[in-house]
């Protein structure tokens, strides 16, 4: 079951997020990026540490899997999904390489910086995204 | 022999001019038209404008050959297709010479265009443009 | 270090759409032009304007190098240099710059073009400054934005240009100023 993606710039600004399967109760969507953030962030920072230049690529719970993805450019994509779901990084590079580069980066007139709120709001990407994501095995 | 060159844009006005002699049979390369000519070349050139005018028409080809005479002197004739018109005066029938020092000429007014700088309209002043050109009347004529 | 050149050989073949290079030219061309016209031949002024808009190129080329050659972050600016000159522009212009006079420090180096297929053709406007023209001063905006983006921080600049002088090679001088650090979430320490 994939419950929800979140993509992060490099200046940790959420430009992206979706949700496809409500899992808890969680109203308050700005603190969640919020938490979300602060644990790929430290995560990420404590595998570097153990080990040079190397990323975590994804962590369980009993209820949820989160699958971690970041570009040498920063950009971090995160997927959440049931524990059952095997790994999800390659979707993710997918989804950075055919769908955020073809759409957003290549697109002239979508902005690549999002300063404060602006986030990614681009059909294309929306409909790709969308379409992938429930194209994946595990989805439902 | 003497010739000279001009180069002429759709205005008819001179975008590039050249006298220069022949570098065959012991040519010094350097012009040698008597006083009257001289002063004349840009006035026969222009009368020869009217000809191509009329002959352009009559052909697919660029190279027009020869389309006036004045005296003695040859006008040949070469027209691009954003109709500059390359102007050669000569004394002596040359055609194939002529027709490869036309093209080669067209050859660098085209990349002479195709720098970002040069307008359609501008008299050509690279010094690059004028050596090569040189360097062409020598090799063919 | 083969390898990076064969990444971008790679690419280059099979993964890059391409177009006539002439209709490059002739865009890159008239862009220049018009920008020494609007500017009034205020060279400077243009030399900044090419380099704001490379800048801009250059946050998103990376990101399109990035996605089509899975490449990892370089471990050092040595590796940063090869990736530049065998991969970048080997897949955006088909030409391969070569890598030289690195500093002690091995914090700058040259990239020399032998050639440059923006500045095919092109004679310099016939102005007594017209010297001060960095006619392809866009590559170093776009050096500068694509290495932002994998957090260094440089200073790209022409010391010499064969458009203005052909005796002399086209050269970019390129310095890392520092690695940036990754930037901290508000309200985290």
């Amino acid at each position: 079951m994939i419950y929800s993606f979140w993509m992060y710039d490099r200046h940790c600004e959420c430009i992206y997020s979706r949700d496809w399967h409500r899992s808890a109760a969680h109203e308050d969507k700005e603190d969640l990026q919020k938490l979300i953030y602060g644990s790929v962030f430290s995560l990420r920072n404590i595998t570097r540490k153990l080990s040079d230049d190397d990323a975590f690529l994804s962590f369980q719970t009993s209820k949820y899997k989160l699958h971690f993805f970041e570009s040498p450019s920063n950009l971090k994509l995160v997927l959440i999904t049931d524990p059952m779901m095997s790994d999800a990084c390659n979707a993710l590079r997918q989804i950075y390489a055919g769908l955020y580069v073809e759409y957003v980066v290549k697109n002239p007139l979508s902005p690549i910086e999002h300063p404060r709120g602006t986030g990614v709001d681009n059909d294309l990407f929306n409909m790709g995204l969308d379409s992938f994501v429930r194209s994946l095995q595990g989805f439902a | 022999m003497s010739y000279y060159l001009a180069l002429l844009s759709r205005q008819d006005k001179p975008i590039y001019e050249l006298k220069f002699g022949s570098s065959r049979q012991g040519g010094d390369g350097q012009p040698h038209f008597d006083k009257a000519m001289d002063d004349l070349t840009p006035f026969v050139v222009h009368a020869a404008l009217d000809v191509v005018d009329d002959v352009q028409w009559t052909t697919p080809a660029m190279y027009l050959k020869t389309v006036d005479n004045f005296y003695s002197y040859m006008i040949s004739a070469f027209v691009t297709a954003g109709n500059i018109r390359f102007m050669l005066v000569h004394e002596t029938k040359n055609e194939e010479s002529i027709r490869q020092f036309f093209l080669d000429v067209y050859d660098l007014y085209v990349k002479t265009l195709m720098s970002p700088f040069y307008r359609v309209t501008d008299k050509i002043q690279s010094p690059a443009f004028d050596t090569k050109v040189r360097a062409l009347a020598r090799k063919y004529l | 270090m083969s390898k990076v050149r064969s990444v971008g050989e790679e690419v280059w073949k099979h993964k890059t759409d391409k177009i006539n290079s002439e209709l490059l030219t002739l865009t890159y061309g008239s862009i220049v032009a018009q920008l020494v016209a609007d500017f009034d031949h205020d060279y400077a002024k243009v030399n900044k304007q090419l380099d704001k808009m490379g800048y801009n190129i250059g946050l998103r080329l990376i990101e399109e190098l990035l996605a089509k050659t899975g490449l990892p972050r370089c471990q050092n600016f040595r590796d940063t240099a090869e990736a530049v000159a065998k991969v970048g522009f080997k897949m955006f212009m088909n030409i391969t710059p070569t890598i030289s006079n690195w500093s002690v420090d091995s914090k700058q180096f040259s990239l020399v073009f032998t050639e440059n297929p923006l500045a095919e053709f092109v004679e310099l406007p016939d102005k007594p400054n017209a010297r001060d023209l960095w006619y392809s001063n866009i590559y170093a905006g776009v050096i500068r934005g694509a290495l932002e983006m994998v957090q260094l921080q440089v200073e790209a600049e022409f010391v010499s240009d064969a458009v203005q002088d052909p005796s002399l090679p086209t050269e970019i001088r390129v310095r890392l100023v520092k690695v940036l650090e990754d930037e901290i979430p508000p309200g985290e320490d």
